[in-house]
Order: structure tokens, then C-alpha cells, then sequence
């Protein structure tokens, strides 16, 4: 039993008694001395939110220290249904719903590197010369030379813009390289596959046994450019990274099934056209195709000529951003660790006559719900309405050349690493 | 069309200009997901395809048309009678037409909320007062905080 005594009193009374010299701010000691035990953590295999929580942590944790094989494949292992984005889409009105999907923001016109004269990379007029020469005669070769048959319906483009757009990306290659020593040590790929799966957004599970619940949203890019030029080393930025930029990236509030875009189910892919260990993991430009069925004529037949320069947009934007990410993911970088150094990649979509030049500069990678919280960053795309190279072909001659889209496309080859 | 139409056969005297509508009819429906602005959503005829409904909007409305997608909706067969035989709910077709020219449409709401207020020694407004102190009157009292009639004196 407790026996009720008296402490004596007697010690408290003088103030330098050793006990109070002692208990002197006791506060200020409490927050500076390290705790004798470590910190509370949530279970590890409770069910419960935060012991969910620590388990995804703990994993990304140590996802940081892995190499990059390991972390690209521990990040795409696990299959479920996602939406799979076509950058050449059928649907309308698409490029907003794509730039609310990436994070981009778009801003037409080139970048400054561009437009501006003094700070343009000079062209050589006799390379210019030359090149006219050689893409003049490339067009003459489909059309005008060679004796072509009819071709398939809707194989129209496979067989004239195909083969004429082969010869000009080698000749821009190869032509120029004596400015752009980089272009010898690039690698040209034809039909290359360009893949890139991430996280975006959430929504709640409508139906099944886990309705109710709150998942995030997963996209897929599965692109085929007709050709693009990759380089060992890195294209320099158009803006700083934590430049200012007041284009806003437009939110889309609408679940994506309503673009329409479906939901598959099969392996997810994180691809820049070529495997990790290839030294050539940077992008420097991609060419693409417009395939028949979204080509001008078609279009405004369909009744759909506004669509036109929509669709150009939303398959630069779609496609630059898969490649782009691809390579930063390359380089180790994903939403957890966002990238620390921005990425940039050039684009040329083209339908034989007609020509749109795009820059994407990849700003961020942190896109899923997880880490967009407070993230300022955005991801920039550059782009022009489409241009006009030539009117047509009448007797072996070639009408209403316009030197301008030639000198820019020169302009997007010469674009070299520091 | 894929509706089998017999046209009445002309006849002398008949009047000369004779118009056929479509034997369609569609209706417009409110989005039971939400869809974008430009998106408006219809149920239409079985017979009916995408081609159809961009020409009846086009030619007989003057809707610009961008774009027509269709579904066709299962209607539910879980139900049973008294009978216990299975009830069919009709399948319907669903149409999605995209506006073009930057058109947009909001589905309009058909029974607003009227904050309608009757005229003063109205039957009405004593109606109303009566149904409200009546309203009053059956509330619980507060003060018990939820314990039920049951357990009072």
C-alpha cells in the first residue's frame, strides 16, 4: 500500500539548490538533445493507409540507390489498364487534352535561338545551295522521274512522301556535318519505336471490387516516327529551367474516356528507339509522317480543315514528350527524382508538301498525383503552323518553292550541343 | 435508311410537291457522364448509323457536325416478374456528336428551382404557415439530444 508521506520541502527553498540549477531551461534542452528512442513509424504489414503509405516509400527509397535498368523496369512491371495516347489521333480538339496529360504548355512561334538573327546558327549558302539542289531533285524522283503505279488506297503517302523524306533526312544528315561535327557521331534510325508510360492525375474506381478507391491514372505512348537522329551528347536549353513562363498548361476536369481515349491492357514501355547502353541516348531530331488518313485534302473533305493544324500540334506535343521523358528516364530520372537539367528535342512533321517544326524542352517529370503536388515546373513545346515547300510538279519543274522552310529545317540540324 | 418505307404511290390529281421526312426520331438526352462542351448526347433508333444522324442534324437542323461516335447500350435483363420469368429492359443506340466550329452546348435544365412566394391572407400562405408549424411541431425536442420519447417520464 501507498503510504501517504510529506517530501520535505526543505531543498526547494533555496534557489541555488542543485536541483535547480540543473532543471534550467529544460525546454530548449528537450528540442536540441537527440531522442532516446527512435521515431514512432507505422506498421509495415498493418492494413492500414499510412502502414500503405510507408511500404511505398520505403520502396522508393530504395529505388533511388538502383541503377537505372532496374528502376525503369520496377516502374513499368506491373500491368493494368491504361489509356493509350496516339500522337496521331483521331479525335478532336486533342492538343489541350494532351498538354493537360504531359504538363506542357505551348507557345507558338519558335524560341528565341530561332527567330532571333544574331543568335540563329549561321547557314552557309553553299550548303543551302546544295541542299535545295539535292531535296529538289529528291522530289523530282518521285514524282516526276520515276514512273510510279497507282498506288494502294490510303497507301498514298507510304509511297511517294515515305521514300522522298528517307533521302532528305540522310542528305540533312550528312550535308551539314561539316558545321555540326555532332551529326558524325549521331545515329539515324528509320521506323524507330518510341515508347513512354507514365502516371497522371487520379480518379476513383467506379465499379468492381475496388470501387470507391482512388487510383491514379496511366498513360501510354506508343510512337513511330519515320525517322529520327539521336547524339551522344546533350542539346543545349531554349529557357532556363526555372524560367518564368506565362503560357498556362490548360486543365481538363473531363475523365479521358470522353476524348475518347481507351483503356488496354499490355506491357508498358519506356523506349527512346534505342537500348541503354547505346551512347547515342540523346535526341536531336525527329522526322514524322502524316499518314494518309490525316492529310489535308482528306480532312477538308471530311469537313475538318480547322482539325488540321490541331492534330499537327497534339502529334508534336504527344510524341516530343514521350521521347523526351524516355531519355530523361534514361539518364535516371523519374517522378520521384525529378529531372535536374532539362531535356530538349526538335520535331519536323511533314506530309511531303507541307512542313510544322516543333522544340520541346522537358522541364519536369514528377507528373504523378503523388509527386505534382507543389510542383511549379512545366514542360515547354515550341511550334509553328505548318509551312508550304513547294506549290507542285508540272513538267519536271517544280512551282512556288519557298526557301524558308529549307533554311529552318537547316537551322534545326545545326542546333549543336555546347 | 434501313427501314423498309413504301412512299404512297402519286396519283393524278394528287398535290405536286410532296415531302418525305425521315421516320427517325432522336432524342436529346442529358449526359448521365459529363462530357465536354462541345459533345451533345442522343438516344436514337437501332436502324440508325453515325451517317444517318451527321445527315439529319446537318440537313434538316443545320447543326454544323464535327464528328459522330454510337454505342449501343445493353438494357438490363436481371429483372424478374411475379412469374419469375426474366424482364427484358429494350437495348437503345447512344449517339455522341461533336459540334463543329467551336459550337458548344449545355443541356438546359428543364425544371429550374423556383423560389415562388404566395400573395399575402392567400389559402396558400396559410397553407404553408400550417405545414410549417405542423413541421415544427413533429421535430424532436432538442434538448432530449436524440434519446427517444421512449425513455422520458
Amino acid at each position: 500500500m501507498a503510504s501517504c508521506s510529506r517530501l520535505p520541502l526543505h531543498p526547494f527553498l533555496s534557489a541555488t539548490s542543485a536541483r535547480l540549477v540543473c532543471n534550467r531551461n529544460v525546454q530548449v534542452e528537450a528540442s536540441t538533445a537527440k531522442s532516446l528512442y527512435p521515431p514512432i513509424l507505422p506498421s509495415r504489414t498493418a492494413k492500414s493507409k499510412s502502414a500503405k503509405r510507408r511500404v511505398v516509400t520505403e520502396f522508393f527509397e530504395q529505388l533511388r540507390a538502383r541503377p537505372v535498368q532496374e528502376k525503369i523496369r520496377a516502374l513499368t512491371r506491373v500491368q493494368r489498364k491504361k489509356y493509350v495516347i496516339y500522337p496521331q489521333t483521331f479525335a478532336l480538339n486533342a492538343d489541350k487534352w494532351y498538354q493537360h496529360y504531359t504538363k506542357t504548355a505551348y507557345l507558338s512561334g519558335l524560341p528565341e535561338k530561332y527567330t532571333e538573327i544574331h543568335s540563329a546558327p549561321l547557314i552557309d549558302e553553299s550548303v543551302l545551295s546544295e541542299l535545295r539542289s539535292v531535296v529538289c531533285s529528291f522530289i523530282l524522283q518521285e514524282h516526276w522521274y520515276l514512273k510510279k503505279g497507282r498506288s494502294f488506297i490510303q497507301r498514298e503517302q507510304e509511297h511517294f512522301v515515305t521514300p522522298f523524306l528517307r533521302n532528305m533526312v540522310c542528305a540533312l544528315k550528312n550535308l551539314p556535318a561539316k558545321e555540326n561535327p555532332v551529326l558524325c557521331l549521331s545515329s539515324l534510325d528509320f521506323d524507330p519505336q518510341v515508347n513512354y508510360y507514365w502516371l497522371r492525375g487520379e480518379r476513383t474506381i467506379p465499379a468492381g471490387h475496388r470501387s470507391g478507391r482512388i487510383e491514379p491514372m496511366r498513360f501510354q505512348i506508343d510512337d513511330k516516327p519515320h525517322s529520327q537522329i539521336r547524339i551522344p551528347q546533350q542539346l543545349p536549353e531554349f529557357v532556363p529551367l526555372e524560367a518564368e513562363i506565362s503560357a498556362e498548361v490548360p486543365v481538363i476536369s473531363v475523365a479521358p474516356d470522353r476524348l475518347p481515349l481507351f483503356r488496354r491492357q499490355y506491357d508498358n514501355n519506356i523506349f527512346i528507339g534505342a537500348k541503354l547502353e547505346d551512347p547515342c541516348c540523346y535526341g536531336h531530331t525527329q522526322f514524322h509522317m502524316v499518314p494518309d488518313r490525316f492529310r489535308r485534302d482528306k480532312m477538308s473533305k471530311r469537313g475538318l480543315s480547322d482539325q488540321v493544324e490541331v492534330s499537327l500540334r497534339a502529334n508534336g506535343i504527344a510524341s516530343l514528350f514521350a521521347w523526351t521523358g524516355a531519355q530523361a528516364m534514361y539518364q535516371g530520372f523519374w517522378s520521384e527524382e525529378d529531372v535536374s537539367r532539362p531535356f530538349v528535342s526538335q520535331a519536323v512533321i511533314t506530309d511531303g508538301q507541307f512542313f510544322s517544326f516543333f522544340c520541346y524542352q522537358l522541364n519536369t517529370l514528377a507528373l504523378s498525383p503523388r509527386a505534382d503536388g507543389n510542383n511549379a515546373r512545366k514542360n515547354l513545346c515550341w511550334g509553328t503552323e505548318s509551312m508550304r515547300l513547294y506549290e507542285r510538279v508540272t513538267d519536271g519543274d517544280i512551282v512556288g518553292w519557298n526557301d524558308a522552310v529549307l533554311r529552318l529545317m537547316l537551322q534545326f540540324l545545326l542546333n549543336k550541343p555546347q | 435508311m434501313s427501314k423498309r418505307i413504301l412512299y404512297p404511290l402519286f396519283q393524278l390529281g394528287n398535290p405536286q410537291l410532296r415531302i418525305f421526312r425521315p421516320t427517325f426520331n432522336l432524342t436529346l438526352v442529358r449526359p448521365g457522364r459529363e462530357q465536354p462542351a462541345d459533345t451533345v448526347q442522343f438516344r436514337i433508333p437501332m436502324e440508325m448509323t453515325k451517317f444517318d444522324v451527321r445527315n439529319y442534324l446537318e440537313k434538316i437542323y443545320s447543326v454544323p457536325v464535327a464528328a459522330v461516335r454510337t454505342r449501343i447500350q445493353f438494357g438490363s435483363n436481371k429483372k424478374r416478374n411475379h412469374l419469375n420469368q426474366r424482364v427484358k429492359r429494350p437495348d437503345y443506340k447512344v449517339a455522341y456528336v461533336q459540334l463543329a466550329q467551336q459550337q458548344t452546348f449545355q443541356f438546359p435544365d428543364i425544371f429550374p428551382e423556383k423560389d415562388k412566394k404566395s400573395e399575402e391572407g392567400s389559402v396558400e400562405e396559410m397553407q404553408e404557415k400550417f405545414m410549417e408549424d405542423e413541421r415544427q411541431r413533429q421535430k424532436p425536442d432538442p434538448r432530449r439530444g436524440g434519446v427517444t420519447e421512449w425513455f422520458g417520464l
